[in-house]
């Protein structure tokens, strides 16, 4: 069949495909530096120097817009565009739309940056762009939801691949989440200031309802649809069930709408939302491994692939991690758990083990799947994918590790009561506690960067080889 | 073996295959995990049972569990399961916990509490969670001040006093530190010349003519400095100002400063400038008064109490 051959120049839009590659490979490197130093400042406050423009506050949603946005978002709309055109066999439906969400999300990430440093901040986590570039993403994300949709509606076969499906819920979620969170009133048309329609224990609420599901559509359903396609092609082996794909499918898109509201324990939120958002989340438990057995069950035959094919290899591991921060979270949304939990490093853990240990493993599987198929040829070093692979999860284990020990340490110092009835400890007492901790995240922090810094060495090798090839293959046709 | 059994496993793919080679299984719904969702549900429904989980009309369904809790007004009441009852009751039981030490505090003097072994042991932990609530941000959690801002409480340099009266009239009322900006009535030359005789207190190297012509200003009228600091130059608790011989620093950074000039120079700024920011605020109306009492006894024993 012709759609099998790689090189479908006219028959696919490749080249959006490539350039949000290379853009998530960028972001990812330059995220994952300003975490590694905002995990230092903490370490080490002289980092701050002082100055408002290097303080963590601001630094802190540069951080984590350019790896969430940036490099996730960046790597979504690179696979999503390739899994669905390759899935449909059909076209983008529209090159200059594609070119817009390209150079739209780039421009939004790059403004979102600028402005943070500079102290525009919504005060909203994971949605502190002001106003005007709410609006831009708003633009860009409809623009991306018609070019995803007509692009299926041209698909020449009936069935949907599975991968769509959760590409599709995350774009569709997305949407819904930003609008409703970012619903606000501008002081003034020329000021970057505006305010939230919703105020008070409202607004938290809708706050942490766009936040938890941008975990569950932006972090997991998003990536579960490059899962969906990227590791049975990489195993060469059809996916365990078809029908465990369609039940945990609804069950995640239902339970996840739910439980927000988690973020919120112990605060002036109304008991009852917060339990019931507990309950959900324990409910939503099972729906999230039907992810993981699938991926894992995928393997099964083909086990012997973990010990010669690195990239394999981190596919399985981010579908462990994936496991592992799906059990924790739900742990962690009952309320007596989160008390202890609660405004603590713990949090902070759980957050990274999702985020390097699922969401930036299984990208960088996929990416290193499909850079080398996108520029026709191999990979540059293989030596250095397995290097890149140890270096992550070695990272990754120190992150998480130093986080649970600093997380409980801060929940059982800030509660514990002396005999006499007063607070044992001061709360400088539990930040003096945590600083060799805060040491050995940044370390482990490092420790993942380094790997990133050769995967971006790696696949600029592999591209130019990949062009040389090419430029070969076409002066020697040009002769014949 | 593994070929038949690869083929018993692709008799049962959906059919379709997507991008070449892409195909599903269709395995059954792994037991295990049917079931261990079944589990979450029951989980689900006796954690809404027990807690307040659905909303219901105007209100919601409480839930079976409930917490019985002494309210501000002291009456004994019992509701459905809730996060404010629930910190009120922690808070009860941390008073309850508290209260005969504070009970006994109001009649009992300080040099009584000092001695008391209980008593004292009450002391350093209430007192170190008033003061690292209160008085940290400025004295610093170990009481050591910052020099140029706050004064150390550590010592047995006291600006208006290290007695338990003088610390609790501190604490209750607050304090000002006030000296005027020299600079408005003596040349740079004088101001150098005193610089210079305080420099000399506190065996700084100094210029020994600029010291004899400083001291001449500093016990004459024209500076008066004397007025404040007193004929020895060890100062006057009644007003706040400091004893310049002993070598202790709070407002010229004199020991973080390198070199004898820039010591000098440090000496010279305040006198030139003045200051009119020694502001500790009033505690009374913010603590109560036995709080007030705790807190006295606590710096007091930071070490340097009179």
């Amino acid at each position: 069949m012709a759609v099998t051959t790689d090189s479908g120049a006219e028959q696919y839009n490749f080249d959006i495909v490539k350039k949000f590659a290379v853009m998530s490979l960028v972001w990812a490197v330059v995220g994952m530096f300003v975490g590694v130093y905002i995990a230092s400042e903490l370490a080490w406050p002289f980092l701050n120097f002082d100055s408002p423009y290097f303080s963590f506050g601001r630094f802190r949603p540069v951080h984590t817009s350019a790896v969430i946005f940036g490099f996730g978002g960046s790597a979504l709309f690179a696979t999503s565009y390739y899994v669905v055109q390759r899935t449909c066999q059909a076209r983008l439906i529209s090159d200059g739309m594609a070119s817009f969400t390209f150079w739209g999300w780039q421009t939004v990430i790059v403004l979102a940056a600028l402005s943070y440093v500079m102290g525009y901040s919504q005060g909203r986590e994971y949605a502190e762009m002001e106003w005007p570039i709410d609006l831009l993403v708003e633009v860009v994300w409809v623009t991306y939801l018609i070019l995803y949709v007509g692009t299926i509606m041209r698909r020449k076969q009936s069935h949907i691949y599975v991968a769509n499906w959760f590409y599709l819920s995350f774009i569709l979620a997305t949407a819904l989440l930003h609008t409703f969170n970012n619903l606000a009133m501008p002081i003034d048309l020329f000021s970057m200031k505006s305010y939230s329609l919703f105020s008070g224990t409202q607004d938290a609420m809708v706050q942490w309802w766009y936040g938890h599901n941008a975990v569950g559509f932006f972090l997991t359903a998003a990536f579960l649809g490059m899962m969906y396609y990227f590791v049975p092609k990489q195993a060469g082996r059809p996916i365990y069930s078809y029908r465990l794909s369609v039940v945990h499918f609804w069950a995640l898109s239902f339970m996840y709408m739910w439980v927000g509201a988690h973020h919120l324990h112990w605060t002036a939120l109304p008991d009852w939302t917060s339990s019931l958002a507990a309950a959900f989340s324990i409910l939503l438990l099972m729906p999230s491994w039907g992810g993981m057995i699938n991926g894992i069950m995928t393997l099964s035959g083909a086990w012997d692939k973990l010990r010669t094919d690195p990239i394999m290899r981190f596919m399985i591991v981010a579908l462990s991690f994936y496991g592992m921060s799906t059990f924790e979270g739900p742990m962690m949304s009952l309320k007596e758990v989160n008390a202890l939990s609660h405004y603590t490093d713990w949090t902070v853990g759980h957050v990274h083990s999702g985020a390097l240990g699922w969401v930036a493993m299984i990208s960088f599987g996929s990416l290193y799947h499909m850079i080398p198929k996108l520029w026709g040829t191999q990979i540059y070093s293989r030596k250095l994918v397995e290097w890149h692979f140890w270096l992550a999860t070695i990272g990754i284990v120190l992150y998480i590790v130093a986080m649970w020990i600093s997380g409980i340490t801060q929940g059982l110092m800030w509660r514990a009561f002396d005999e006499f009835g007063n607070l044992q400890y001061s709360f400088v007492e539990s930040v003096a506690e945590m600083m060799p901790f805060y040491a050995m995240r940044a370390i482990g922090g490092m420790f993942f960067l380094t790997g990133t810094v050769l995967m971006a060495g790696n696949m600029f090798m592999t591209i130019r080889q990949g062009k040389r090839e090419n430029a070969i293959l076409d002066a020697k046709l040009a002769h014949a | 073996m593994s070929e038949q059994k690869s083929q018993s496993q692709t008799a049962q793919t959906t059919g379709h295959a997507w991008d070449g080679d892409l195909e599903e299984y269709n395995n059954p719904l792994p037991t295990w995990w049917v079931y261990t969702f079944y589990a979450t549900v029951v989980f689900a429904i006796v954690y809404w049972t027990i807690y307040p989980s659905w909303p219901f009309g105007k209100g919601w369904i409480g839930g079976a569990s409930s917490i019985t809790y002494v309210n501000s007004e002291g009456e004994t009441k019992t509701h459905s399961w809730n996060t404010r009852a629930l910190y009120l009751e922690d808070m009860n039981q941390a008073a309850a916990a508290q209260k005969p030490y504070f009970d006994k505090i109001s009649a009992m003097s300080y040099e009584q509490i000092a001695k008391d072994p209980d008593m004292n042991g009450f002391i350093i932990s209430a007192g170190k969670a008033i003061f690292a609530d209160s008085c940290a941000p400025c004295h610093q959690s170990g009481g050591q001040g910052v020099v140029g801002f706050f004064p150390n409480l550590t010592d047995d340099d006291w600006l208006y006093g290290g007695s338990y009266d003088k610390i609790h009239e501190t604490l209750v009322g607050g304090r000002r530190g006030y000296m005027p900006a020299f600079s408005e009535v003596l040349g740079g030359e004088q101001i150098d010349q005193l610089a210079n005789y305080v420099a000399s207190l506190s065996g700084i190297g100094h210029d020994a003519a600029k010291a004899k012509a400083g001291n001449a200003l500093f016990h004459g009228e024209a500076a008066a400095c004397f007025y404040c600091h007193n004929a020895d130059a060890k100062g006057r608790k009644d007003v706040g100002a400091p004893n310049l011989t002993d070598s202790i620093w709070l407002w010229a950074n004199v020991p973080a400063t390198a070199g004898n000039e820039g010591k000098v120079a440090a000496i010279r700024g305040v006198i030139a400038n003045g200051l009119n920011k020694g502001v500790m605020p009033a505690w009374a109306g913010r603590l109560s008064p036995e709080q007030i009492k705790v807190l006295t006894v606590y710096v007091h024993e930071l070490g340097g109490g009179q």
